[in-house]
């Protein structure tokens, strides 16, 4: 597999390799490790052809060794470069837990060390993946001082954003959703271009109500936005794209407008990012509510294998509709 | 292993005793044990100490039966190393147990780790390291960092978690580290240093740099998923590292049999395509001389050694911990062992070392851990809301971590 194109119809994945690709060609200090990225090209062939136009020395195969392939990273970031680890799928960060937690979130803040890695992996349900394949681990994340949480929806943001965590100084988890990889597509720009971390996007504007919402759920939030209108309310999707850094102004100001919020994201209710930010509207929004914040999660279980029992775990359209009902109602 | 006996109240031997001691213990008649003393090691290649250490069992006073004496010669090490050497144990001793002292008289907050008895394990390969070579230290490791040359001020306000100390008083006391001189801070949370050490030589290697990493750990912290991934890395990819497992049988307070089912640790090497040694790591001239051998190797392009050093920590885990899970003849025993004596022996038997310079030496140092206690005591105390920024290299409008509060 060649070069990638720039420019014209581009996948979310195809999006991806485009932006480790370009931050591969412009930063020599930039190289990957992880299971079967190189020969392989990488589980999800996010890595295809990397091996071949960087080498071995930039694209190494690792061990079975999540711990070690976080924590290599640490010390090689330490020497002054600056790995991007894949991790096959993002629930075996679980492995690499202490070196990422412990490690990487603390260099900084322990003794002023810089840590700049990227840790990448496909997160997130709905393509029947079960228990170890389906995990949106942000949560883990966004509860440890010292990391930054990327998780985009859209394929321009995907290449943006993993080209803005590599350029970044400080560690950064960057969940690619993977039922998204092959699905969204988009005409992404020929010229090069950067997202920055912390700013959320607006992507789809209207004056009823606010769904705050990343990832895969943006699309779900769409679509219900779309049967919504149908009936004549204006839904205003927030795509917060990073969780940490996190664009708390442009959840506000879309709550002050709409006066009514759903969060909605893909992982369990309890502990859920999800609360973080409907604590954020209740302390400073409070007095544009005209309904109480509502949350629209996956249940407290681990994710499902079967196609009918992942589909009720994943929140969906119908479950977003009702949700707004309620609010408009209330 | 002898039998075991609840460990009573009498101390026999103190930190203070033998910081005052290296010249007392040979009037003490120290210099004169018997048995056969590992003569040959010294001058073995290492596939003959991987032989060898077949011969090495978990009771050292087999393998290694002389408690006194060391013997052989230092390869490649001038008079003035020597003597280089020396001072740099010195420091770490007598630093080590003025610390102790100070801790119990509630000089300083928190806790404190003594390394007493361990020293030659970490000062001997530290002292050979250049400036940018990378050192990844465990929790009992100030022989790494006094061995290659940080100043005592530093590591003392490090203790006393003061601002001068290179954190500022962020992290926990004998977590000593600075980066200036390539000694990451160590980690709390086992192993987590093995593996970024790993990582850093890896580093070396993709920058084509001419370093070497060295990382620590304990006969507990192999039992841990990290050694074997970092160990696994490391000779696949064949780095520039040296492992260094200081065996001194407890694991605060779990025996070794508990540990691992092996005697001797170095065995673990040869899952990873490695060569693994066992020695005495309390006998100067030996650690010298493997760790030299270790790091010609790592410099070579010969990839990673691991080196078992056996040897005993005098003290409890940290100092509220009064180790009485340990039988009393064992701590006698290995506090006989003392690898300062004995060093300071061998040098006075080849004549590198007299008395008037050991007092001397002595007398230079214990200035030195004055200077530098004084300056801990006199560094200011952290402002309160110092904690509360470089979460972030880049932090970012918005961003305000005292939103807690």
């Amino acid at each position: 597999m060649s070069a990638p194109e720039r420019g014209g119809t581009t996948t979310y994945l195809e999006a991806i390799r485009q932006g480790l690709w370009e931050e591969m060609e412009s930063d020599e200090r930039v190289f990957m490790l992880g299971e079967d990225i190189g020969v392989y090209g990488g589980a999800f062939k996010v890595t295809d052809g990397f091996l071949d136009r960087f080498g071995e020395g930039r694209v190494i195969d690792t061990p079975i060794s999540e711990a070690a392939i976080v924590g290599a990273s640490v010390g090689a970031a330490m020497m002054g470069l600056r790995p991007v680890a894949e991790m096959q799928f993002i629930d075996f960060i679980s492995c690499g837990f202490d070196q990422l937690t412990n490690v990487a979130a603390k260099n900084r803040y322990r003794w002023g060390q810089a840590t700049p890695i990227v840790v990448r992996g496909p997160a997130g349900g709905g393509v029947h993946g079960g228990p170890f394949h389906s995990l949106q681990a942000e949560s883990y994340f966004t509860h440890t001082a010292g990391l930054k949480v990327v998780c985009p929806a859209t394929a321009y943001d995907a290449k943006g954003l993993i080209k803005a965590a590599i350029r970044d100084d400080d560690p950064v988890v960057f969940q690619e959703h993977k039922f998204l990889y092959r699905r969204v597509k988009e005409d992404l720009p020929a010229e090069e271009f950067v997202v920055p971390l912390g700013k959320a996007r607006i992507h789809r504007e209207g004056r009823d109500l606010t769904i705050v919402t990343w990832a895969a759920m943006v699309h779900t939030a769409a679509e219900a936005a779309e049967a919504l209108a149908a009936d004549g309310v204006a839904v205003e999707i927030v795509d917060l794209r990073t969780l940490v850094p996190l664009d708390e102004e442009a959840v506000l100001t879309s709550v002050a407008k709409t006066g009514r919020a759903i969060v909605l994201h893909e992982a369990p209710r309890t502990g859920g990012f999800g609360g973080e930010i409907a604590a954020t509207i209740a302390e400073k929004a409070f007095e544009y509510l005209d309904a109480p914040i509502v949350r629209v999660t996956a249940p407290d279980t681990p994710v499902p294998y079967s196609p009918p029992l992942e589909e009720y775990y994943l929140p969906g359209k119908d479950d977003v509709q009702l949700a707004a009902r309620k609010l408009l109602d209330y | 292993m002898a039998e075991k006996k609840t460990k009573g109240k009498k101390k026999t031997a103190t930190a203070e005793a033998v910081t005052e001691s290296a010249a007392e213990s040979q009037e003490t008649g120290r210099t004169t044990g018997e048995g056969a003393a590992p003569t040959g090691e010294a001058k073995e290649d290492f596939q003959a100490l991987q032989r060898r250490r077949e011969d090495l069992a978990l009771d050292v006073t087999r393998a290694f039966p002389d408690k006194y004496r060391i013997s052989g010669e230092m390869e490649g090490c001038s008079d003035a190393a020597k003597i280089d050497l020396l001072e740099r144990l010195v420091r770490t001793r007598t630093f080590d147990a003025r610390m102790r002292r100070l801790f119990r008289q509630g000089r300083f907050e928190g806790t404190y780790y003594s390394q007493i008895g361990q020293e030659a394990c970490d000062v001997v390969i530290a002292a050979q390291l250049e400036k940018t070579d990378f050192v990844g230290p465990s929790h009992r490791d100030l022989g790494a960092s006094v061995g290659k040359g940080i100043p005592l001020t530093a590591l003392a306000a490090q203790v006393y978690n003061r601002v001068d100390s290179p954190d500022g008083g962020r992290y926990t006391a004998c977590h000593y580290w600075h980066p200036e001189y390539w000694v990451m801070q160590p980690s709390t949370s086992i192993m987590m240093n093995w593996i970024a050490a790993t990582g850093a030589a890896f580093g070396f290697k993709m920058l084509k740099k001419k370093g070497v990493a060295v990382a620590f750990g304990g006969d507990g912290a192999t039992a841990h998923g990290d050694f074997h991934e970092g160990c696994n890395f490391a000779g696949v990819h064949r780095l520039p590292i040296v492992y260094i497992i200081q065996n001194n049988l407890w694991a605060e307070s779990l025996p070794l049999s508990l540990t691992t089912a092996l005697t001797d640790l170095a065995h673990r090497a040869d899952a990873y395509g490695f060569p693994g040694v066992t020695i005495d790591g309390n006998d100067v001239i030996s650690v010298w001389n493997t760790t030299r051998k270790a790091l010609q190797r790592a410099r070579g392009g010969d990839g990673p050694t691991l080196i078992e050093m056996k040897t005993y920590r005098w003290f409890g885990h940290s100092d509220i911990d009064p180790a009485d899970y340990r039988s009393e003849d064992e701590v006698e025993d290995w506090t006989e062992r003392d690898p300062l004596p004995r060093y300071v022996a061998w040098l006075m038997e080849n004549e590198v070392l007299d008395e008037e310079r050991l007092e001397g030496i002595r007398q230079a140092i214990r200035q030195e851990v004055e200077q530098a206690v004084e300056f801990a005591e006199a560094s200011a105390r952290p402002e309160p809301e110092a904690f509360l920024s470089e979460v972030f290299v880049h932090e970012y409008p918005g961003f305000d971590v005292r939103a807690g509060r």
